[in-house]
């Protein structure tokens, strides 16, 4: 069954690959990222430089994004969504989250997009003229965007994995010193049940409830660990309740045979029907077909809770990036299973420190993402790592004076954060030196600290409220902030724009 | 973690006052007295610093606009696509074609008349068509050069502006591998390439290879100019016929223009030096216009006061400031880097004895080393 929707699936993707030969060529860019990593801001920012050219603010003096080459040069005529190809998808609510961020005419309410709960498509037509080549003068290029809560990536290893490994492995982690405390309630429970017994329908959900909650604690701020597959036990979509999603991992034998109506065969027919329902038709819909990627990573969240958080997040991308195909496209890959020739790895929220340190973000994302690097390297695809902010919330700032002064930055903290011993209230503004990053990157890997909340942390980055709208002198809104994300444009998108 | 170097600062906060006009007069007390709250004696002054992402620092300037497209036009410039460089490559041919015809029918003559005049002849032409190629080897060499010194120029200015640090790792190691052949640069070389592994950011890279590397090269190309510059107004004041002016401006120009890209590159040979020259050509006329505020005013001054002197002294000024901004140009065309760290060159700056007007210009040609007024 599985196989023949594949059959069908690459039928049509080798059939829209040669109707894009002849039409408007098409860039499928895969903004990948855990959840919380900043995909929805990324994406909306991106939409919001591209598509309000015209909007006076962004005409006042150089444009918004110096570095993107079409658009320095003048190039970029016009950007405009258009409807995108999927039906069956509902369409990035981009004016939703662009009022979510601008918070209406005050700006009072401003806030971070929530959540995101469902899968998402966006679809942007960029007009522009060529400048160089054969085939200068006027050309257009589309650019399709997939949104999707993160916690769904995390599924993409288990595509390779059966039942009993993904048991082992899961079982094994939750026994490490950063897990074993969160899982105590669901350990004791797997551990005193008997894989072998009957399948039994008000186990399976008593385990599959201890699990999530088990995989909701891991999640939490002072955590911040991200290894934690399934992802829909965390954001279930459409499928709440469904009994897809009542499994959990079992204790099992290696070398025992469980038949067909015990327990662990339930729980393994549970998990297999997940692969093929949930996560292959993901996987294949939306990321089998990649041009371009970005990787956003969290990384200030990581280094909030602790190396252990690092090093899970570590795993959790490689496991991650192993599930797509970079490399240099030949003329006959670029046909039938394009490959993706340059990957981004951005260490998002940029914005959260002085771009003094920014190097050593970037050096300690390289550490964490290096062997997914390695890998794409080989294959020849381009790769480059950069500190980046899709919409900049703070300004930079010195606090005190001569040799003991620190580079810090000004922006208006979430209420509730804490940093300092100081709490805030989501109105007054204030200078934060979040710490210094260790010079060293793999020292931020080192260690079993998990710092949690606690004072002696090294480096506390506290969340800020999004940016006041700033106006030019018309009263007309200016473009919002941001840091980098013309780099991150030049680097995804500029040979296609050139 | 523990090494004396890596002493961390822990992380810290200070809250702003709102200015009062604005007034969050409903904000909690509590929240006021801990601004209020002493922190270790006092509460260290917050200054907002310069934003390092503004956009002003980060876009290319009018002037590296102006260089980059003169380059295009020149340097750049893929002449076989046009219609004139498809006219002069079949006239080329033709020409080749006859030349090759009298070469073969002299052979012949020479041969009919003996062997040895024939086989002198026949060596002689092989020697003949050995050196050319050659000298057309040699072209390509230097024209291919002179790309990638541009193409250099535009990823510096690129790199720069992004503040881009494996591009400018990348670049830097490039341009002293450009300069490897150049005992003097050895030094600069090494210090540069050292900088590469450190944690440098990419704009800082740039700027250090700039005054390690590139500047004294600059000094070199400035000297040239100023050379040229008072060469050309010392003949055009005492030169008894315009002629010999105008020929003497052009070939002070073109010996200007070849040894500014000697300096830093190498010797452009005879395409090169077209594709150079238009280049120069281009950006004479694109910063004519930008530098009207600075040079044109000042050579109509200083031709002003010297006129006055001397109607011919005045000219001799006035070609003087002309080849200058011919040598500034064929800098700014040449240069493997744009001007990030060190200022673009101007007239005062090259040649200040130009608008020294209170002295005659012949004099100064003796004295213009001692400092004088």
């Amino acid at each position: 069954m599985s196989f023949f929707a594949d059959i069908i699936f690459e039928a049509r993707s080798l059939a829209q690959t040669l109707s894009e030969s002849v039409g408007t060529p098409v860039v499928r860019l895969g903004v990948t990222g855990l959840s919380r990593a900043g995909k929805t801001v990324f994406i909306t920012a991106l939409i919001q430089h591209l598509t309000e050219l015209g909007a006076p603010g962004a005409r006042k003096g150089r444009g918004a994004l110096p570095v993107f080459r079409v658009m320095a040069e003048g190039r970029l005529t016009r950007g405009k969504l258009e409807p995108q190809p999927d039906d069956a998808v509902p369409r990035f609510a981009y004016e939703d989250h662009r009022a979510a961020l601008t918070g209406g005419d005050d700006g009072a309410n401003r806030h971070w997009p929530h959540s995101t709960r469902r899968i998402s498509e966006v679809r942007i037509r960029l007009e522009f003229e060529r400048a160089t080549g054969l085939r200068a003068g006027p050309a257009a290029l589309i650019i399709d965007i997939v949104d999707y809560p993160g916690e769904w990536l995390l599924d993409l290893p288990l595509l390779d994995k059966t039942f009993a490994q993904w048991s082992k492995e899961t079982l094994d982690a939750s026994a490490t010193a950063a897990r074993a405390a969160l899982a105590a309630d669901w350990r004791a429970f797997t551990l005193s049940t008997d894989a072998a017994g009957a399948a039994d329908e008000i186990k399976a959900r008593e385990a599959a409830t201890l699990f999530t909650a088990y995989l909701q604690a891991c999640r939490a701020d002072t955590h911040a660990l991200s290894t934690l597959p399934p992802g829909r036990f965390l954001m279930p979509g459409d499928l709440e309740g469904s009994p897809a999603l009542t499994f959990a991992p079992l204790v099992l034998k290696p070398d025992v045979f469980y038949g067909g109506d015990t327990l662990a065969a339930m729980m393994e027919r549970r998990f297999e029907a997940y692969k093929t329902h949930v996560v292959r038709p993901f996987f294949r819909d939306h990321f089998s077909r990649l041009d371009r990627q970005i990787v956003l990573v969290d990384t200030l969240a990581a280094l909030n809770a602790g190396p252990a958080a690092l090093r899970d997040l570590e795993t959790a991308l490689s496991d991650i990036l192993q599930a797509f195909r970079a490399g240099r496209n030949t003329m006959l890959s670029a046909f039938f299973r394009p490959r993706i020739d340059k990957i981004l790895f951005a260490a998002t929220k940029a914005d959260h420190l002085n771009h003094t340190s920014h190097d050593r973000l970037e050096a300690i994302l390289r550490t964490i993402v290096s062997r997914a690097i390695a890998k794409a390297d080989d294959a020849g695809a381009a790769i480059d790592v950069i500190a980046l902010a899709g919409v900049r919330a703070t300004r930079e700032a010195r606090i005190g004076k001569g040799a003991e002064a620190l580079d810090a930055v000004v922006g208006i903290p979430a209420a509730g954060e804490i940093i300092d011993g100081e709490t805030f209230d989501g109105v007054a503004e204030a200078a934060i030196f979040p710490g210094d990053l260790p010079t060293d990157p793999k020292a931020a890997l080192h260690g079993e600290t998990l710092y949690g909340s606690s004072a002696e942390a090294d480096y506390r980055f506290v969340r800020f409220r999004p940016p006041m709208q700033n106006l030019d002198e018309d009263g007309a809104p200016k473009p919002l902030p941001h840091i980098r994300l013309d780099r991150a444009l030049q680097f995804l998108l500029g040979d296609r724009l050139a | 973690m523990s090494t004396p170097e890596d002493i961390r600062r822990r992380p810290r906060a200070v809250r702003i006052e709102p200015e009062p006009a604005i007034g969050f007069k409903d904000r909690p007390l509590a929240s006021e007295a801990s601004i209020e709250r002493p922190r270790a004696g006092k509460t260290p002054i917050v200054e907002i610093t310069p934003d390092p992402f503004a956009f002003d620092t980060l876009a290319l300037d009018p002037e590296e606009r102006a260089v980059e497209t003169a380059q295009k036009r020149g340097i750049f410039r893929r002449s076989v696509v046009s219609w004139s460089g498809l006219f002069w490559s079949a006239l080329g041919g033709l020409v080749s074609l006859a030349f090759g015809l009298w070469v073969t029918k002299i052979v012949d003559d020479l041969f009919s008349r003996s062997t040895t005049l024939g086989g002198i002849g026949l060596g002689l032409a092989a020697l003949a068509i050995l050196a050319l190629l050659v000298i057309a080897g040699r072209e390509m060499v230097a024209i291919g050069r002179q790309r990638h010194i541009a193409k250099l120029h535009q990823d510096f200015a690129k790199a720069h502006a992004a503040d881009d640090q494996p591009l400018a790792r990348r670049l830097v190691a490039d341009l002293a591998s450009l300069y490897a052949a150049r005992p003097e640069t050895a030094r600069a070389r090494k210090d540069v390439l050292a900088l590469r592994s450190e944690i440098v950011d990419g704009r800082d890279l740039v700027e250090i290879a700039e005054r390690t590397l590139v500047q004294p090269l600059d000094q070199r190309a400035q000297a040239a100019v100023a050379a040229a510059a008072k060469r050309v107004s010392v003949v055009t004041t005492i030169a008894p016929r315009a002629i010999i002016d105008v020929a003497f401006v052009l070939l002070q120009a073109v010996r200007l223009i070849r040894e500014i890209a000697q300096i830093y590159g190498g010797r452009p040979g005879l395409l090169g030096f077209f594709k150079l020259a238009r280049s120069v050509g281009a950006h004479l006329a694109i910063t004519g216009g930008m530098a009207a505020g600075d040079s044109l005013l000042q050579q109509v001054v200083g031709h002003g006061i010297a006129a006055k002197i001397s109607a011919r002294l005045g000219e001799g000024v006035l070609n003087g400031l002309l080849t200058a901004r011919i040598g500034i140009s064929a800098i700014s065309v040449c240069r493997p880097m744009p001007f990030a760290a060190e200022r673009t060159p101007n007239l005062r700056k090259v040649v200040p004895f130009l608008f020294r007007a209170e002295k005659p210009v012949a004099d100064d040609q003796s004295s213009s080393a001692t400092p004088n007024t």
